[in-house]
């Protein structure tokens, strides 16, 4: 390696309080290269990247860009050092076009007046650069899909003389299409030597794209300079976790053939989302759907909890068909789901753990319009141990939960339920890698114990481990069903990306 | 690089972006619904009342939208940018009452007195904005507090001073004509009352319209409405627009306190309560959206034209002035119906 070092961050320390967020962290980036950040939720990676874009101030330890020893004090002194930051949330201007979000807070301006064409023109420069002239500079961002949006948050970055950016899971709003356009996009950024500070919980991503890994756990650096693409998985999860662990997913049951069908879905089709699929699922069954985002695998699901109303089929549970579009009808009859958006759609963050899980079954706690809180507690918490969430405290709120937790309390809403139909939209996003195999371990587990699964994910992989039979959409149409094992990611890719082609 | 770069000429110009339809691209302006209602609502009364039809009752509606619609436009900039404003509606009369006060009670030239008043509206500006985005109270709060507070003084000073809720007449004092000129003044021709009020209004609209679109700093007000903590993060001043935003609502406060102390010489102290509410209407029917980062001057404008007509329409089809509030929030409940509507539709290509 001959590249010369960028940025060297020693021994930053940073405490919130009662919090030891960052404990003593190293990092050094070289120029052109894409360095991974790798570490469970909550190891500090989002600390150590808000300090380095100014939005924190570390309590000691140095910052040393580009040879010389600086401070970050705010967002705008880390861009003017060239230091561009893409947040996971993305922090656009909805009600302002493209351009103009590119060029807010340093606009092109004379005297104070806007100079419309140039911010155009330059704005149209940027997007082409990055390999997406389709985007309209004038377009309005609120009307952008995620990935385009994410792609003017890189224009942005790029409007400033960048020497590094910083990419919190840039890949987690999109799809596996998006994510090898955004990897193209980080080629030529590193090729014109500017370096990349890529964070992912997905290990397969970073093998592709990154040069050097520094993984780290508890707020300090227990490994940095591993080699991104020739490291083996098992030691970076041994870095991360601390102890050996396999990213491994569980041994299948046997799903008895003559099992009954509890969840049969038949002719279901809704306009421009999804058409005529067909899906059964014996008691004790986990059926993956694998599609790329926009395949209407999230609508189906959607769809046979109630929140949809579809154009024409029919949903039946245990032979008893459902009311469509009615979400009551659905829980009634024994479905259950864990919606993709878990902290907007699933959770009530601000609310105690009990009361989370309580919420589907309340009026089993009702008596003459009173709750009676010390039962519904006392049921939640036998719910909370039994999928062994940390913290088992069940008056914490679920907002201070890590993911998998959140995801566990989510679970356990459903189990208290007693539901027969249990439906999964990306259950393991926002989940570190520590946490993944224990909820697979969990879902397999409530498999075995009768509940028929339907699993959605963006992740191939989590797909074809944990399910027992898949069906492969594209568009809206099933294109493939059958055995899990009988198939692997290459030929899933092939069947979707055929499918669009079609 | 450079080949892409060079690539870019062979290309169509760059003015050549799929080109909508007219009526697509003037409908996704957030003024679109709020110019279809004000036709709408000019139709409706030019048929059923009579009067309507005449020019000086034309001038007459423009002159109550005038009024109204300094204020709407101020409240809407406030408004995009993500915040209220309900102590506008008292701090109107505050003005007017501090303006006449310091003049009266300190026997001053009427010049200093209006300045005076105009430090007053825009320290109430200053400390609202202050106290917004220092505590993080919610605005809708701090300026309740504001409200309660002037409102409350408003009354107190007059009665304290004069002894009785109105104050003192000051137009035989110095400086009087030529402010009543600026503020009042009004020309008749070829029988039509022309208020110069209403000229300043269409000037307002225009620079405050022409501020939002084509300087940076109303893409700022756009960026601390829609998105404050990214704006923050890009480095733009969302404190100093925000206070800005206010003091430009407490700009607008004197002006209007000024055109009615000068046309009508003394102020009722308990003048101005509820008329927030019609500034926030106003901006709302022309496209401001509630939760900010959205809407237009020349929506708060057609707003504020609107109350206009319907506030004299209803007098000119001789109906019983009751119903006034009835048909406004009718009109609100449709107006923001009818925006929602519009640009649905006009976003689907």
């Amino acid at each position: 390696m001959t590249a010369e070092t960028i940025l060297q961050m020693s021994d930053i320390v940073k405490t919130f309080p009662g919090v030891r967020a960052l404990d003593g962290v190293d990092l050094d980036v070289r120029k052109g290269e894409v360095h991974c950040l790798l570490g469970q939720n909550g190891a500090g990676k989002s600390t150590l990247i808000k300090v380095l874009s100014g939005a924190h101030q570390p309590d000691s330890g140095t910052i040393t860009w580009q040879g010389e020893r600086v401070r970050l004090n705010t967002p705008m002194a880390a861009m003017n050092q060239g230091i561009a930051t893409i947040y996971q949330e993305l922090d656009l201007v909805d009600g302002l076009s493209v351009a103009e979000n590119i060029y807010l807070g340093h606009e092109l301006a004379a005297a104070g007046f806007s100079r419309h064409g140039d911010t155009e023109r330059a704005a149209g420069r940027l997007l082409e650069r990055l390999g997406h002239p389709e985007i309209s500079p004038q377009q309005e961002v609120g009307k952008l899909p995620a990935a385009g949006q994410q792609i003017v948050s890189m224009a942005r970055a790029l409007s400033h003389d960048v020497q590094l950016i910083v990419m919190d899971e840039p890949s987690a709003v999109l799809d596996q299409e998006e994510v090898g356009r955004l990897f193209s996009v980080i080629r030529d950024l590193t090729a014109d030597d500017i370096a990349v500070i890529y964070i992912s919980h997905r290990l397969e991503e970073i093998r592709e794209i990154g040069d050097r890994v520094t993984v780290l756990k508890d707020g300090r650096t227990v490994a940095t300079g591993l080699s991104a693409p020739d490291t083996p998985t098992s030691e970076l999860i041994r870095e991360m976790t601390g102890r050996d662990v396999e990213y491994a997913f569980p041994e299948r049951g046997m799903t008895a053939e003559d099992a009954p069908v509890v969840l049969d879905v038949a002719g279901l089709s809704s306009p421009g989302d999804f058409t005529d699929v067909d899906l059964r699922v014996r008691r004790g069954e986990i059926v993956g759907l694998a599609g790329l985002v926009g395949s209407g695998r999230s609508e189906i699901l959607e769809t046979i909890y109630g929140a949809r109303k579809a154009g024409s089929g029919s949903v039946t549970v245990d032979g008893r068909r459902i009311r469509p579009g009615s979400v009551a009808a659905a829980v009634n009859a024994g479905v259950g789901l864990c919606p993709e958006e878990r902290k907007t759609q699933g959770l009530l963050l601000d609310e105690a753990i009990y009361r989370n899980v309580s919420l589907a079954t309340l009026g089993r706690f009702a008596r003459g319009g009173f709750l009676r809180r010390g039962d519904e507690r006392a049921q939640a918490e036998q719910h909370v141990r039994a999928l062994d969430v940390r913290p088992a405290d069940v008056e914490r709120t679920a907002g201070t939960l890590s993911g998998g937790n959140q995801q566990k309390i989510v679970l356990a809403r459903w189990l208290l339920r007693e539901c027969r139909v249990l439906l999964l939209d990306e259950p393991t996003r926002g989940v570190d890698v520590g946490a993944r195999s224990e909820l697979y371990a969990l879902v397999r587990r409530l498999a075995d114990e009768g509940v028929a699964v339907v699993l959605v994910s963006s992740e191939i992989p989590e797909v074809l481990g944990l399910a027992d039979r898949v069906l492969v959409l594209s568009e809206g149409h099933v294109v493939h069903e059958g055995q899990a094992d009988d198939i692997d990611e290459h030929q899933v890719l092939d069947l979707v990306m055929e499918g669009s082609a079609a | 690089m450079s080949t892409t770069v060079k690539a870019e000429p062979a290309q169509p110009g760059q003015d050549d972006q799929p080109r909508r339809p007219v009526w697509r691209r003037l409908f996704i302006r957030p003024e679109a619904g709020s110019l279809v209602g004000a036709v709408a609502i000019f139709v409706f009364f030019f048929a059923t009342a009579a009067p309507f039809r005449q020019l000086d009752s034309f001038a007459t509606v423009l002159y109550t939208a005038a009024v109204l619609g300094i204020m709407a436009v101020a409240v809407g900039l406030l408004m995009i940018g993500g915040e209220f404003d309900l102590s506008a509606g008292v701090a109107v009369t505050t003005s007017a009452i501090a303006a006449a006060t310091i003049t009266y009670q300190f026997t001053l030239n009427v010049w200093v007195g209006v300045f005076a008043a105009l430090g007053v509206s825009l320290a109430i500006g200053f400390f609202n904005g202050y106290v917004v985005i220092k505590t993080g109270i919610p605005s809708f709060l701090v300026t309740l507090g504001m409200l309660l507070m002037l409102q409350g003084a408003n009354l107190a000073v007059t009665r304290l001073v004069t002894g009785t809720v109105s104050t003192q007449r000051i137009s035989d004092m110095d400086g009087y004509a030529a402010l009543e000129a600026i503020f009042a003044s009004e020309w008749t021709i070829g029988g039509v009352r022309i208020r110069v009020l209403v000229l300043w209004w269409l000037l307002f609209v225009a620079i405050a319209t022409w501020v939002l679109l084509r300087t940076r700093i109303g893409n700022w007000i756009f960026a601390v409405g829609g998105n404050k903590d990214s704006a923050r993060a890009v480095g733009v001043p969302v404190a100093r627009v925000k206070i800005g935003l206010y003091m430009t609502v407490g700009f607008a406060a004197w002006f209007v306190g000024m055109h009615l102390l000068f046309s009508l010489h003394t102020i009722q102290a308990g003048e101005g309560v509820g008329k927030e509410f019609e500034y926030i209407i106003a901006a709302v029917i022309g496209g401001c959206l509630l939760t900010g980062g959205y809407g237009s001057a020349v929506g708060a404008a057609m707003g504020a034209f609107i109350f206009g007509m319907t506030n004299q329409g209803i007098v000119y089809a001789g109906w019983n002035p009751d119903w006034y509030y009835t048909f406004l929030g009718a009109m609100l409940l449709l107006a923001t119906l009818l925006n929602m509507y519009v640009r649905r539709s006009a976003a689907k290509r």
